[in-house]
């Protein structure tokens, strides 16, 4: 009731003053306009609301744009249409059709339209009307312009400073009468950098001797040694993982095994020796086209090959190539450049300039490897490397030999006796009983044939062509021996060229076989060319996007790893700096960071060791209600971000805590624990989890094998390793806590604690100190203390009414042996207890 | 919702209730967590999103509070089930019309030199007050014609089974678009914290001799929160992974347990402030409501013998498709919004004559008996039951004509059958139509993206503005296309 009446109000308010006194604008807009900031800027005020509510009819894509009017382009936006009118006018915005579109009352008038179900808000309507008045100024993309490093801002609390970072956020924060939280206490600054650098808490000997150490250098110290650990290249492989999509399946129907692990070796090693972040990139590009390109830079280029690939029954080969293709682009966009050019696949970008053509020339790039679409329900798709032993590559090889030799046959006699048959109408009475999937069969090589609908092709002819269904026979045998052969052996698929050139086609639609204009590779055209002296290939492309001139490369990439610290990228959006992401909230310290990794080597560490030196990042992450309202997403970073682990890093810290954790780096993937049936459910009972034993349960979650169609279960809020990912999101699920409840890693680490508890320590004080302290690297408070001291007595005295039979069960949770000397109630007292601390929000908590 | 959105939302609630909800476990979680407060909540987030001041979800009265889409994965053959065409077996054996063939894309696995058409095996008669047409395979589903709602004129984009499910339920032929029950749980939220909003079950045809598998993106959450993906009930001896507590620890245990966790997190709320931590303990509060909810949600034995009955001889087999089908109904009756049974098994490329009868006795009887339970507790009027599968079948033959026992056919995308029953629909009627062949559609033709519209519409949501924003982009569960099929809505 209240509502309406407002609003009838308003109606009248709008009346009377729309063209009444010195002001032109309806009463809600006008009283927006007072509320602006004395500058409206194009880049940050403007251009968001004219991308979002304007472009999807009036921007760069010339297919779907109305009435010729464009406004993402300068000249057309101050240049009249073809009705006279002009769309802005610089300092008269009531001359200006638009202004007068957006104030408009009339439905057949008014922009955006009606049916669009989109609408501008007061507030932006008086920005663009303040923006006229004000000259109109027109400035490209922020992300599209080289980065420059600004001068260090001056801020009055100088005496916070550690670090440039500090400069610019402390002046966002002054211009907003806040200032940084207090330094986190020891502690907590030693759980929080060594979660981010190393994935995993520190031991209860690192927290002693780090807050033993008075020194001035004493974080110094942690900060390098870390940078130092093996652990690492494991942690930050992680994220790399699921921006590369990786997994150990092919994904889809049958969802067969592959063997791509040694590429993922490749990257924690990289990441542990620290290899320049240029490199990196160039070698995951291109390192099949560097010259002499060593095994390892074979290897690495392994990163685009990782997308799933679709071998179901009834697909088209070339329809899956070139969804390939299109993943190799589109992930590539989206890591280096922050760009989503799958729009672009069907027709112009609606929000960037980017047009299909350009997607289709930025295409040509990954279009010239040898991959066919055929899959044959192998994991391993040519090309690949083979790194199994000179005998097994021997092997191979003969088996190939052979079956290229009969396969060479086979079509001589194909060719004598039913050429032109097969593909034309006039099918011999046999051919005409054969299903489509195995005639299909005698339409492509014969060492792409698929011994199942072989089978077909023999029973149906065997009668008729006895000497060819012989052949055929032997075919099928010979495909099933060097198939076997070829799964044995250790093949890793990597990333080739043609020696001659396929041809590009802007595909219409998007749709593989729509072919439309031949294009040649080449990239967008609102980004610097490639350098002159590059080769037109994936090495020059590479080379292009670590290159000094381009705008995203190094922002889009310290931004993600900005993310990785702080949850949310300077750009919020880690995947979208075009128009429509959201824009930087420190722009010129994401650009001072972004010129400052390429002036010093792409260094990796080195940008780590700045972020975490920073006071920014070694505050509290305490939170007042106060500060709490001003800033809920915690964008002016007055406080440090807190947020829950990742659910890998859960796992990790258990089996750390529980001292089951191994220590072994890289090679294949392990099965862990994992509840039954799974794989059985996801594949109707033909593929079944073998879960390995001993060591194998106890490695670092990065090595769990991950099967596309059902990843491992005891992750939640993880990437799904379908396509590229950059930022996974962060929820509350009720079954997220079943998981860390009850899942058998879990509970066996809870237990493993208990035991070492109980076995090194004797008295109740003791051993809930040590038990607390070896999961949250402190020890309880008074009070934290009688809770948990009623806990375990509650526990204990649970387990006393409870059949001893199930207590031994209880305890016998997981494969490390059960200590037979200790009392049982005790035991699985204890590890209900720290069960019940490995579950606390803190624990499971970067604070 | 983003978590930080979630965190504010959840910080205004309890300051509103913050001299009760503190500290007292379930009972006043009940009002922490009150799922109109949660509703409110998750629309501000449907408009937050976009930055534009959309109206509040739902957009209108919606007539369906929750749906049961009974997913029939393979495609079955619409000219054996729902769509009667005499012509087929007159035609039996003669080439299908090039007209019709022409510029037809099928799946690889059919030749296109030899499509002779195969006359319906089964037998067709006509049911209810209109007459209506249905299989001879189907009795118990033709014996509730007069509350079916049947779609004769359903077509589809895609021509092999993943991207054609993938595109039915997510409106995009490739993976990672949100599912429509997760479109439907993140706008318009839970209506209880014990069970998820969205529930995935599955069951498979007795040979399990098709390939078709499950991929989890059929239920995915896509580019919304992860916590909105389908939660899938498995078959097996626990419904929900990591939902029993290990051997040895009681419910009692488990309690005291959750008492200690929050004790302590309340302490670490105190210290730190962060709402985050207000949600964890909420978090917690209801992975044990579901301990105690899910036990008896899957314990049968209160259901009266003739009710069991209904559903047919599988009823007490965990994983049928008659499980399943019970399943669903103690699901939306305990507040579930949307479950997707998904049931593989309709794939007739060469078994037609064996396999398809068989499939029609698993699932007949128990999808008719669903509809009959719910009308008759009084929840047919707000839940929507859907029957169907991502195409239909080619009129013509797969395989040879001799060989009957092998008799299939294809994948068709042109025409297939959808039926609809229950809230906001027509009872007892037919729409659409297709030639005589059952080829193509030639009246009232209804994409899967105008099936999704009306979906969407009985839900109370208006597809078009129902948008979620990624990647510079505002995307929906139709696209950029669908309409509302507004001659079916009642």
């Amino acid at each position: 009731m209240r509502k309406r009446f407002s609003s009838f109000l308003k109606c009248l308010a709008i009346a009377s003053v729309l063209y009444s006194c010195n002001s032109n604008l309806p009463s809600d807009v006008a009283e927006a306009y007072e509320q602006l900031p004395e500058k409206i800027d194009y880049g940050f005020d403007v251009k968001p609301i004219l991308s979002d509510r304007c472009y999807a009819c009036h921007g760069p894509d010339e297919g779907s744009r109305q009435a010729g009017l464009r406004l993402d382009d300068e000249t057309s936006a101050f240049t009249a249409l073809s009705n006279g009118k002009f769309p802005f006018v610089k300092n008269k915005p009531f001359q200006s059709e638009s202004i007068k579109r957006i104030l408009s009352n009339d439905p057949s008038l008014i922009m955006p339209t009606p049916e669009s179900k989109i609408s501008l808000t007061a507030k932006e309507k008086a920005i663009i009307v303040k923006w006229i008045e004000q000259g109109a100024e027109w400035k490209p993309h922020w992300s599209f312009v080289k980065p420059e490093k600004a001068a260090l801002p001056e801020v009055k609390s100088q005496a916070l400073v550690q670090n440039p970072i500090d400069h610019f956020v402390l002046q966002k924060l002054e211009q907003n009468k806040l200032t940084l939280s207090e330094k986190a206490d020891k502690t907590t600054l030693l759980r929080r950098v060594y979660f981010d650098l190393i994935g995993l808490p520190p031991s209860v000997e690192a927290v002693n001797a780090f807050l033993k150490d008075e020194s001035e250098n004493a974080f110094e110290k942690v900060v390098d040694a870390l940078l130092k650990s093996p652990r690492f290249g494991e942690r930050w492989a992680w994220d790399w993982l699921d921006a590369a999509r990786y997994a150990d399946t092919n994904g889809f129907q049958k969802d067969p095994e592959r063997k791509m692990w040694p590429w993922r070796t490749w990257v924690i090693n990289a990441f542990n020796n620290n290899m320049p972040y240029d490199q990196f990139t160039i070698e995951q590009l291109a390192g099949d086209l560097m010259p002499n390109a060593t095994t390892n830079q074979i290897i690495a280029t392994a990163f685009n090959r990782n997308h799933s690939f679709n071998g179901e029954g009834g697909r088209i080969v070339e329809e899956t190539r070139v969804e390939n293709v299109f993943d190799r682009l589109e992930t590539t966009g989206t890591i280096w450049m922050g760009l989503t050019f799958k729009c672009t696949r069907c027709h112009d970008h609606k929000f960037d300039p980017i047009t299909q053509k350009e997607y289709f020339q930025f295409y040509d790039y990954f279009n010239q490897t040898s991959e066919t679409g055929h899959s044959e329900s192998q994991g391993m798709i040519p090309p690949v490397l083979d790194l199994s032993s000179t005998i097994d590559k021997e092997e191979l090889k003969k088996l190939e030999d052979y079956l290229e030799l009969l396969g060479n046959e086979i079509t001589m006699i194909e060719d004598k006796k039913f050429k032109g048959k097969i593909e034309g109408v006039q099918l011999s009475p046999a051919l005409q009983m054969l299903s489509g999937s195995a005639l299909n069969q005698l339409k492509i090589d014969p060492s792409e044939r698929s011994p199942y609908y072989l089978k077909e092709v023999i029973s149906a002819l065997e009668k008729t062509e006895p000497s060819y269904t012989k052949k055929i026979k032997e075919l099928s045998k010979a495909l099933n021996k060097t198939r076997g052969r070829a799964r044995r052996n250790l093949r890793v698929m990597v990333m080739d060229e043609l020696k001659e050139p396929r041809t590009t086609y802007i595909l219409g639609k998007g749709i593989f076989d729509n072919h439309l204009d031949s294009v040649t590779a080449g990239v967008p055209a609102i980004l610097p060319p490639l350098s002159a002296d590059a080769p037109n290939n994936r090495l020059g492309l590479a080379k292009w996007l670590v290159s000094k001139e381009h705008p995203l490369t190094a922002r889009v990439t310290v931004n993600r790893y900005w993310q990785a610290f702080f949850r949310n990228g300077l750009v919020k959006t880690p995947d979208d700096f075009g128009l429509q992401g959201s824009l930087p909230t420190h722009p010129e310290l994401l650009d001072w960071l972004a010129v400052d990794f390429i002036e010093n080597g792409w260094d990796l560490k080195r940008l780590f060791k700045q972020i975490v030196s920073s006071a920014t990042y070694q505050q509290s992450s305490k939170v007042s209600k106060e500060l709490y309202e001003i800033d809920p997403e915690n964008k002016m970073l007055a406080r440090a971000p807190r947020y829950r682990l990742p659910s890998w890093m859960m796992r990790d810290q258990a089996l750390f805590a529980s001292g089951l954790l191994k220590n072994k780096i890289g090679g294949k993937s392990v099965k862990p624990y994992q509840p039954s049936g799974i794989w059985e459910e996801a594949s109707f009972g033909k593929q079944i989890y073998k879960q390995d034993h001993g060591d194998n349960l106890y490695r670092r979650t990065l090595y769990t094998f991950w099967k596309r169609i059902a990843g491992p279960t005891m992750l939640f809020d993880n990437a799904t390793r379908q396509s590229c990912s950059v930022k996974q999101s962060l929820t509350n699920s009720p079954q997220h806590a079943l998981v860390t409840m009850n899942d058998v890693t879990y509970l066996e680490a809870a237990r493993v604690i208990a035991q070492n508890t109980l076995t090194q320590k004797t008295t109740a004080k003791e051993r809930l100190d040590y038990a607390f302290k070896t999961i949250t690297s402190r020890y309880p408070q008074e009070k934290e203390a009688q809770i948990l001291q009623t806990k375990l007595s509650e526990f204990k005295t649970d387990f006393e009414d409870t059949d001893t039979k199930e207590v031994e069960d209880f305890i016998a949770t997981g494969e490390f042996p059960v200590n037979k000397d200790l009392n049982k109630v005790d035991y699985a007292a204890y590890t209900t207890l720290c069960s019940m601390i490995l579950n606390l929000d803190e624990t499971i908590t970067k604070q | 919702m983003n978590p930080i959105e979630e965190n504010y939302a959840n910080m205004t609630r309890r300051s509103f209730f913050s001299k009760t909800a503190l500290g007292i476990g379930g009972l006043a979680l009940g009002s922490l967590l009150n799922p109109s407060l949660l509703n409110a909540a998750t629309k501000n987030s449907a408009t937050t999103g976009s930055g534009i001041p959309n109206n509040t979800l739902p957009h209108f009265v919606p007539k369906a509070k929750r749906v049961i889409h009974l997913f029939q994965n393979g495609a079955p053959s619409h000219v054996e089930l729902f769509d009667y065409k005499p012509k087929l077996r007159t035609w039996h054996g003669k080439q299908t019309p090039s007209e019709l063939m022409n510029g037809k894309k099928f799946s690889t696995m059919s030749s296109q030199n030899n499509t002779p058409i195969l006359g319906s095996i089964a037998d067709f008669s006509q049911h209810g007050k209109n007459g209506t047409w249905i299989s001879d395979f189907m009795p118990h589903t033709a014996a509730i014609a007069d509350e079916l709602c049947i779609i004769k004129s359903m077509h589809t984009d895609h021509v092999n089974h993943a991207p054609a499910i993938t595109f039915f339920l997510t409106g995009s032929n490739l993976p990672g678009r949100p599912s429509t029950g997760s479109w439907l749980s993140y706008g318009l939220g839970k209506m209880t914290d014990n069970l998820p909003a969205f529930v995935v079950l599955t069951s498979l045809d007795k040979q399990a001799n098709c390939g078709q598998l499950f991929y989890d993106y059929y239920w995915g959450s896509g580019f919304l929160p992860s916590k909105y993906q389908g939660v899938k009930f498995r078959g097996a001896a626990d419904p929900l992974l990591y939902l029993k507590d290990p051997n040895g620890m009681s419910r009692e245990m488990r309690r005291k347990f959750l008492n200690g966790v929050e004790e302590l997190n309340q302490m670490n709320l105190k210290d730190y402030g962060d709402p985050e931590i207000q949600t964890r303990i909420a978090q917690y509060e209801m992975a044990y409501q579901m301990q105690v909810s899910v036990p008896e949600l899957t314990d049968f034995s209160d259901e009266p013998q003739h009710v069991l009955d209904m559903y047919g001889p599988n009823v007490m087999k965990k994983g049928s498709f008659a499980y399943n089908c019970l399943m669903s109904r103690r699901l939306i009756e305990r507040g579930t919004r949307f479950v997707q049974l998904m049931h593989a098994g309709w794939d007739q490329h060469t078994n037609l004559n064996t396999q398809l009868k068989k499939q029609c006795e698993d699932t007949d009887q128990p999808s008719a008996a669903l509809v009959k339970d719910l009308k008759q507790r009084g929840l047919l009027d707000d839940t929507l039951v859907v029957w169907g599968g991502e195409f239909g079948r080619t009129p013509f033959l797969q395989g040879n004509i001799q060989d009957k026992a092998h008799w299939g056919r294809d994948h068709h995308p042109y025409a297939f059958t959808t039926w609809m029953a229950g809230a906001g629909v027509k009872p007892g009627i037919s729409y659409g139509q297709t030639d005589e062949f059952g080829f193509n559609v030639v009246e009232n033709p209804v994409h899967v993206h105008d099936f999704q519209a009306t979906l969407m519409h009985l839900m109370g949501i208006d597809h078009e503005k129902f948008t979620f924003k990624h990647q510079g982009r505002r995307f929906r569960l139709t696209d950029v296309h669908g309409h509302v099929i507004k001659d079916i809505l009642s």
